[in-house]
């Protein structure tokens, strides 16, 4: 079967229907495996697996589909494949809002994490918008490097918090390291109205999104009105991300990494890049995860730097592929 | 069908078009002149949604620009750019398809119907065979007669076009050229592009409009509007016709 073939339309409900029963074996593989050791019959009635391994399972899963779809979308928006919630910052500008909330005591309440993170994330996403667009357009380089600026001036503010409140420091440092050791069935029942929302609107601005992504003028004179649909697909994309940013911290990467992934298989049509990256991105962060947890038994890895580790040399072999030739 | 009336488009302080007024007939090919700088292709955009103008009023079909949503001014009229890439791969079938976007819903797949008259375009403008390409597979000429193919699908009674021809070479040019003029012959298009080349522009539109100095000089039949005087106060350069075809020196 080549390539091209596969992106035909039967082509495609293979892949979804394949990707999902991958997904679900794989989520049954993780789960029999970590410090304690399950077989498939004795799972289901282990309060152990229910209250520990499940909800994990089930937040690696959902905020992996979450970055990868909003991946999908700042790429195809910012017309860049190089973008993800990480690169641009967004992640971090989540994770600032996560540390003033725990300062001020909100983190008792279920939402109070996941609302202000989305308030700073949505002035770093308005920060970045405007700073990087001259006239009409984005610059590469300059998206790029506001993030990287907006990043560093946002871990310096979360150091400089840490220090002023060093009772709470533990619990910033998770923010910035990202974990899910923590997760609970509270973090999964947050986030998955949110992640299945948000992949449905996503979804149904597609067609609009690959417009755009062929040229933003372009997409203005098939009758597609750029400005508010970017406007509305950012506000739902930070939605998104902050609140998995509030359930798990700061996680890099994985929004790049999968849909670039993904479009080599099956092209740069939306309709099929974003229901594919929500599959695979959950895949991936599951496999990550559970790496994370099992590789150095019984200490865990940050899933963080698994995903930098895998993320970082295609961010970079991106760059160069992307260099203009002389 | 399309009627400009006082029209002025500034960016900032700068003056790009000051007060045009211009009709432009149903059926008409119609060639944009004039030198650089000289507002052609902001005219083209402002006829195209893409910029506002400040001042003064366009309108279609007897309605105002300003009353067309988006997408009822896409099923109006078709724009294709100066050569657009892209670093995201879509084939040229894909490309062409963006064209039905005016007439699909959000969820809406592409009907049987919709990939007949893509197939239709694509044969018209000779780029079937291209249909599983991508745009860095193609030469110049070829994404060029792509885009084409997509203002096709479009299916608008108006068709703007900014230097549809530019980088290209002789050949491709006169191709090109002959392709538009077809289509504004048997089917009835009113087409309105910016062309550099004053002889390519003479050999195959009837009508032409010629600005400078941010105005319109002249507008009507090419032969009376490329003549010597006008094309000294345009560009500065003398001129003489010879066989239908223009001479320039110093």
């Amino acid at each position: 079967m080549s390539i091209r073939s596969l992106k035909s339309r039967w082509g495609f409900f293979f892949w979804i229907a394949f990707l999902s029963l991958l997904l679900a074996a794989a989520m049954i593989g993780c789960a029999m495996v970590g410090v304690i050791k399950f077989s498939l019959s004795e799972m289901w009635t282990s309060p152990v697996f229910w209250q520990l391994r499940a909800p994990r399972i089930a937040l690696s899963v959902l905020v992996g589909a979450t970055l990868s779809v909003c991946g999908a979308s700042y790429q195809s928006i910012f017309r860049n494949p190089l973008t993800d919630p990480y690169i641009l910052g967004i992640s971090s500008g989540a994770s600032l809002g996560a540390a003033i909330a725990i300062i001020c005591g909100l983190s008792a309440y279920i939402w109070g994490i996941g609302i202000c993170s989305l308030a700073t994330a949505l002035i770093t996403v308005f920060l970045i918008y405007n700073i990087a667009s001259i006239g009409n357009r984005l610059h590469t380089t300059t998206l790029l490097l506001t993030g990287v600026c907006i990043t560093f001036l946002i871990t310096a503010v979360v150091s400089f918090l840490m220090v002023l409140h060093q009772d709470k420091m533990e619990s910033i440092i998770f923010w910035t390291m990202g974990s899910f050791s923590t997760a609970s069935w509270a973090d999964v029942l947050l986030l998955l109205p949110i992640c299945v929302g948000g992949l449905f609107v996503i979804h149904y601005y597609s067609k609009d999104l690959n417009l755009i992504l062929a040229g933003t003028e372009t997409a203005q004179s098939l009758g597609v009105e750029v400005e508010k649909v970017k406007r509305r697909l950012l506000a739902v994309t930070t939605l998104m991300v902050a609140f998995a940013v509030s359930t798990c911290g700061v996680i890099g990467f994985v929004g790049l990494v999968v849909p670039h992934c993904v479009r080599l298989v099956l092209g740069s049509d939306n309709r099929k890049v974003v229901p594919a990256s929500f599959l695979v991105g959950a895949l991936f962060l599951l496999l990550c995860d559970t790496l994370a947890r099992t590789a150095l038994m019984p200490n865990e890895l940050p899933v963080g730097s698994l995903t930098a580790i895998v993320g970082a040399p295609l961010f970079i072999f991106l760059l160069y592929r992307n260099k203009p030739r002389t | 069908m399309i009627r400009i009336e006082h029209l002025s488009y500034s960016f900032g302080k700068q003056p790009i078009l000051n007060d045009i007024s211009l009709h432009v007939a149903q059926g008409s090919f119609t060639a944009l002149l004039g030198p650089n700088g000289c507002g052609k292709t902001t005219l083209l955009r402002c006829i195209g949604g893409l910029l506002k103008p400040q001042k003064g009023s366009i309108s279609l079909q007897d309605r105002d620009l300003r009353d067309y949503n988006p997408r009822q001014l896409a099923q109006q009229l078709s724009f294709v750019r100066q050569q657009a890439s892209t670093d995201f791969e879509f084939t040229a079938s894909d490309l062409v398809m963006m064209g039905r976007n005016p007439y699909q819903k959000h969820l809406e797949n592409e009907s049987q119907s919709d990939r007949q008259l893509v197939e239709q375009c694509m044969r018209q403008t000779n780029t079937w065979h291209l249909r599983e390409s991508f745009p860095r597979e193609m030469s110049g000429g070829e994404l060029q007669r792509v885009m084409i193919a997509r203002a096709l699908a479009q299916s608008t009674p108006i068709m703007l076009l900014d230097e549809p021809t530019s980088n290209l070479d002789i050949a491709h040019q006169f191709d090109i050229m002959e392709m538009l003029s077809n289509i504004c012959q048997r089917q009835g298009k009113t087409i309105l592009l910016v062309v550099h080349d004053l002889n390519l522009a003479l050999r195959y539109c009837p009508q032409a409009v010629l600005l400078h100095n941010y105005g319109i000089i002249a507008h009507g039949a090419i032969e009376n509007v490329l003549t010597s005087n006008n094309i000294r106060t345009a560009f500065g350069i003398e001129s003489e016709e010879v066989g239908g075809t223009l001479r320039f020196y110093r």
